[in-house]
Order: C-alpha cells, then structure tokens, then sequence
C-alpha cells in the first residue's frame, strides 16, 4: 500500500467516524427533543472544528507511522517515504474530487428540496453537512477503488 | 476496469537494460513505483511527457516503448 493509499485511508477512517458521530448526535437530539437550531449550529462547529483537526492530526500521523514501519522493514535510520504525488496521483486526486463534487450536489439539491416541500429549515441545515461529510466519504472511497484497480 | 488500448513493452525492456528494478525506472522517471506497476499491467496510460522520459531512459524511439491498439477502435 502507498503513501497516498494509507493517506486516503486514514481520511476514510476518520470521516466515517465524523459521519457516524454527528447521525448519532442528531438522532439523540431528535429522540430527546433537543433538535434546535442552537444545538444543530454548535454541532456544525463540532464537526467543522472536528473535521478539520483529525484531518491535520491524521495527516502528521500518517507520516510519522509510516516512517517506523519503513525503519523497521529496512533498518535506515532515515528512512525515505514515497510521499511525493506523481501523476497519476494527481489524476486520481482529481476523479475523487469529482465524485466528492457530484455527491455534495445532488447533497445540496435534496436538502434544498426538503425546504420547498415544507420542511423547516433546520432540516435543510442537518442534511446539508450531512450530505457534506458523506461526499467526502465517497470521495475517498473513489480515490481508493482507483488505487486498487491501477487507476 | 478495463485495459488500456495503449500497450508497452516496459517490462521487457526492464530487463533487457541490465534487469533495471520497477524503482530504479520509477526514480528515473520520477514517478511512484505504483505507476510503473499500474503502466506494465496496462491499466494506467502515461501522459506524453512521461512516456518520452521512459523511451529516453532506455534510450529507444517512443514507438518502439508504446503501441496503440487501432483494432480495438473497430470493435
């Protein structure tokens, strides 16, 4: 497995558990009666703040563990990690993109839907960095897929 | 996915220059050893420029590295 792989990995790893966290979070807060516009704006924060963190986090993470394992394997005290994108990287980049793209429109597309069928807009807000973070999910998915097909 | 109607003779050509490794050419070229796999498995069609490093490090005309499969067109 690449660098890149490992990388995308990670980011899958750590949205999923973003994503599962604030659909836990908003099915507490409807169960409970707590689906307010104050509670759903500080778990925009949460997530974003979340999001953003792990991101950095798992990045640095991912460089330092695969630094050891490559000492190990090799027995360099410096080991050199393939973390330079190529070409081919950059296409698939660009393919994940794409998908993350197209699955946040069609995301942004039904939650503006459920506002002109009559739902509040607080609905149209929880959907929206739902749909969000599942594109980013698929995003990663994609990339991955292209990785283990070749490209 | 399917294969890539552009072939290649890189692994032959691999070791017809002294059983040069898939990261001795990937450093060369400068991409991953990933892309070398993915070319030599025909999944993954270089871009030009990369395509002239690769037949410039085996020292050989473009032509004689990549060949374009024109009968899968009629197919």
């Amino acid at each position: 497995m690449s660098f890149q792989e490992k990388n995308i990995s990670v980011s899958l790893v750590n949205f999923s558990l973003i994503l599962a966290f604030y659909l836990i979070r908003v099915f507490q807060m409807t169960q409970g009666g707590s689906f307010t516009s104050t509670n759903i704006f500080r778990l925009w924060g949460i997530v974003i703040a979340l999001a953003v963190v792990v991101t950095i986090v798992g990045t640095i993470l991912t460089h330092i563990v695969s630094a050891i394992i490559q000492a190990i394997k090799t027995g360099e005290e410096d080991p050199k990690i393939e973390d330079f994108e190529d070409e081919r990287d950059k296409l698939i980049d660009l393919r994940g993109t794409q998908a993350t793209y197209t699955a946040s429109s069609i995301g942004v597309l039904i939650a503006m839907l459920t506002f002109v069928f009559g739902q509040p807009p607080l609905v149209m807000f929880s959907l929206l960095i739902f749909f969000g973070l599942l594109a980013q999910v698929i995003g990663d998915i994609s990339r991955l897929a292209l990785y283990r097909r070749g490209f | 996915m399917s294969k890539s109607r552009i072939n290649n003779n890189i692994r032959k050509l691999r070791f017809q220059n002294s059983e040069m490794t898939q990261q001795q050419l990937a450093e060369k070229v400068g991409v991953t050893r990933q892309t070398i796999i993915a070319m030599e498995q025909e999944k993954y069609s270089p871009s030009l420029e990369l395509a002239f490093r690769i037949a410039l490090v085996f020292d050989v005309p473009l032509e004689q590295v990549f060949s374009y499969d024109a009968e899968a067109d009629s197919k």
